[in-house]
């Protein structure tokens, strides 16, 4: 049996310029899909990275933490409650605040996160803080992001300056990125010198100590259900704390960057402007055609093809140049994303899951400008080919 | 529906259209003006005929009414055994397929080589497994053996045309309309065009209804019939025709064609 007649491919592929015009719009509209929702994702991940880093299974906060942003603590002692639970194998605090860094070379300050444990506890495992284990429990010490803002100055060990007004060495660097909370980059020090720092600061300020916990960790012991074992110490410690799985946990992070600020708005709204463009641009191709051709379509009904067929020919077109037009916008976001995230340090991440996403939708805005433009198709009647 | 009728009224008549009082109105209601009025006119089986008039007498919305293009809502229209009065647009396309159509402007699609473009009459039919070798074989009969795999651009007006005309008779339709099938070619290609459809219309006894204004085309008919201000105004052989339009007698009527 033998094939019908390609008369969708054809017609598109006979005009080579308009054809590449086409595919050119269709890989451009794919492309600022692609770009914005990179961009939206990767400011909300940039938020958990640190979060997902952290070693614990079960992770507990102050019932006011609604994000990192809000420097609520809870009671230490929370932490020994939830060690007594069985399955819970160990648990660690940390602490952090926001202490001001001043630059050694311009002497200029900026605030840094500051991310406080014990350099014994695997809280933060990174091979960084791993290899400077030893040298955090100097007095006096800490470790700095090496992916902080250049502003923060230079990022090597043995670098002496400021941190809260009060002298500090750096011993050596980590990797980890900067998020909102930590706008300028992170600094790691054990809590012993957490104490020293921030224990003893002016009236006016607020003083921390070892009490008072940010985020409490618990390791859960292998084959342990955390979901199970999340929920009885949800139901049996105090009403002062959260107590989250680490999935939860990032889970509200990201539903609060996303739903709570402009920022999934904004990318949302670029994200669907960019798909009407496209829709307009196929649309153009395909009325072009159908417009150009209106004549040899009018034949082809008065031949007595039903306007299903018609209509069928337009859809085809439509998905090929979804077809043939996502294909390049995926290869050139593909860079794209590749050069933002070595220039920024963003995480922009091509997921599985993104590329079906975006694909439904350009096969769904080709579909929805063929459904436009056949229209012109079936409102043209055959009678008229007749005494033109 | 249409199957059935078909089988019904086969025997009944020996022509391929058949039409009793038909009148024709455009637009609605106070801008309604009839441009066809009490058309009876049979076409026999086999017959060639050519109608021409003035422009604006109705010529071409009597061909598209034939051509099941148009709905019809008085009168009696038959065509191919079709009561075409009354009938539903999706029967209409039905009839349809069973009528040639060959229109001034070849109509063919630039994107596809003569020989698809036959194939998409053919595949209305549903044959897939012979169709590039149907529409070879008909392209041959009109002399386009070697051109069968050209795209139209690279035809002459007379051989796109004659692509056109392959395209209308690939299916052995049992009556061809035509609307000024030679008006875009020249004196050579159009009197090539028009021997041909005689020669088929001759072998395979099919009914041809031409429009044209062509006088040099009017030796192939069979029969002539004028339509003037949307009434049948004379129906006569062709020599009864060339007799009253005798350039020795000259009518005016000669230059309104």
């Amino acid at each position: 049996m033998r094939r019908r007649t390609g008369l969708a491919w054809a017609n598109l592929s006979y005009e080579r310029r308009r054809l590449l015009t086409a595919i050119a719009g269709v890989s451009f509209a794919v492309l600022l899909m692609f770009i914005f929702r990179g961009f939206e994702n990767a400011l909300i991940d940039s938020q958990i990275q640190l979060l997902k880093l952290l070693n614990g299974d079960i992770i507990l906060v102050s019932k006011l933490k609604q994000n990192m942003f809000v420097p609520e603590q809870f009671a230490r002692r929370r932490l020994y409650q939830a060690q007594a639970y069985e399955g819970v194998e160990a648990a660690y605090p940390l602490y952090t605040t926001t202490a001001y860094w001043k630059n050694p070379q311009t002497k200029r300050i900026r605030p840094l996160r500051v991310l406080a444990f014990n350099p014994t506890d695997p809280v933060l495992p990174l091979s960084g803080i791993i290899a400077h284990q030893r040298e955090l429990q100097l007095p006096w010490t800490a470790l700095l992001d090496a992916r902080s803002r250049p502003e923060v100055g230079p990022v090597e060990a043995g670098i002496v300056t400021e941190v809260a007004e009060q002298q500090v060495k750096l011993v050596g660097t980590f990797v980890l990125g900067t998020d909102f909370a930590s706008g300028n980059g992170n600094l790691v020090m054990s809590d012993q010198n957490f104490l020293r720092y921030f224990g003893n600061l002016g009236p006016d300020e607020d003083r921390r100590d070892l009490n008072t916990v940010d985020v409490g960790l618990l390791n859960v012991r292998a084959g342990e259900d955390i979901d199970r074992l999340a929920q009885t110490l949800r139901e049996r410690l105090p009403e002062d704390v959260n107590v989250f799985t680490k999935t939860q946990f990032m889970q509200q992070e990201r539903d609060y960057w996303q739903n709570n600020t402009s920022i999934g708005f904004v990318f949302s709204l670029l994200a669907t402007m960019s798909f009407i463009v496209g829709i307009i641009l196929v649309y153009q191709i395909l009325y072009t055609d159908v417009a150009e051709h209106w004549a040899e379509y009018a034949t082809l009904k008065a031949m007595g093809y039903s306007n299903t067929y018609l209509l069928w020919i337009v859809i085809q077109e439509a998905m090929i140049l979804a077809v043939i037009g996502f294909l390049p916008g995926l290869i050139i976001s593909a860079g794209l994303y590749q050069l933002t995230a070595s220039a920024t340090g963003l995480l922009m991440k091509l997921t599985v899951t993104r590329v079906l996403n975006l694909w439904i939708a350009t096969l769904l805005m080709c579909l929805i400008s063929g459904a436009i433009a056949v229209r012109k198709v079936q409102a043209t009647d055959p009678a008229e080919v007749f005494g033109t | 529906m249409v199957r059935s009728t078909l089988l019904n009224s086969m025997t009944e008549t020996d022509h391929s259209v058949q039409i009793r009082q038909l009148n024709y109105f455009f637009g609605q209601a106070d801008l309604r003006k009839q441009v066809l009025f009490d058309i009876n006119l049979d076409l026999p089986k086999g017959q060639i005929v050519i109608m021409t008039g003035p422009s604006g007498s109705g010529k071409t919305t009597l061909l598209t009414l034939i051509g099941a293009l148009r709905t019809v809502q008085s009168g009696s229209l038959k065509v191919l055994n079709h009561e075409l009065v009354g009938m539903r647009k999706a029967d209409l396309v039905e009839v349809r397929r069973n009528i040639g159509f060959i229109f001034q402007a070849h109509n063919l699609f630039e994107s596809l080589t003569a020989s698809q473009n036959v194939e998409m009459a053919i595949e209305l039919l549903n044959e897939w497994g012979n169709k590039r070798s149907k529409a070879v074989d008909v392209l041959t009969q009109l002399g386009l053996a070697d051109r069968v795999d050209y795209k139209p651009a690279a035809l002459s007006g007379g051989q796109k045309q004659r692509v056109a005309i392959a395209r209308a008779l690939v299916n052995h339709p049992a009556l061809i309309l035509a609307d000024e099938p030679t008006a875009a070619l020249d004196k050579k290609s159009g009197r090539e065009v028009v021997t041909l459809m005689q020669k088929l219309a001759q072998q395979e006894g099919r009914t041809i209804l031409m429009v044209t204004h062509d006088n040099r085309i009017l030796d192939v008919a069979d029969r002539i019939i004028t339509l003037v201000d949307g009434r049948l105004e004379t129906d006569e052989t062709l020599d009864n025709f060339v007799e009253a339009h005798d350039p020795k007698a000259l009518d005016r009527r000669m230059f309104i064609m």
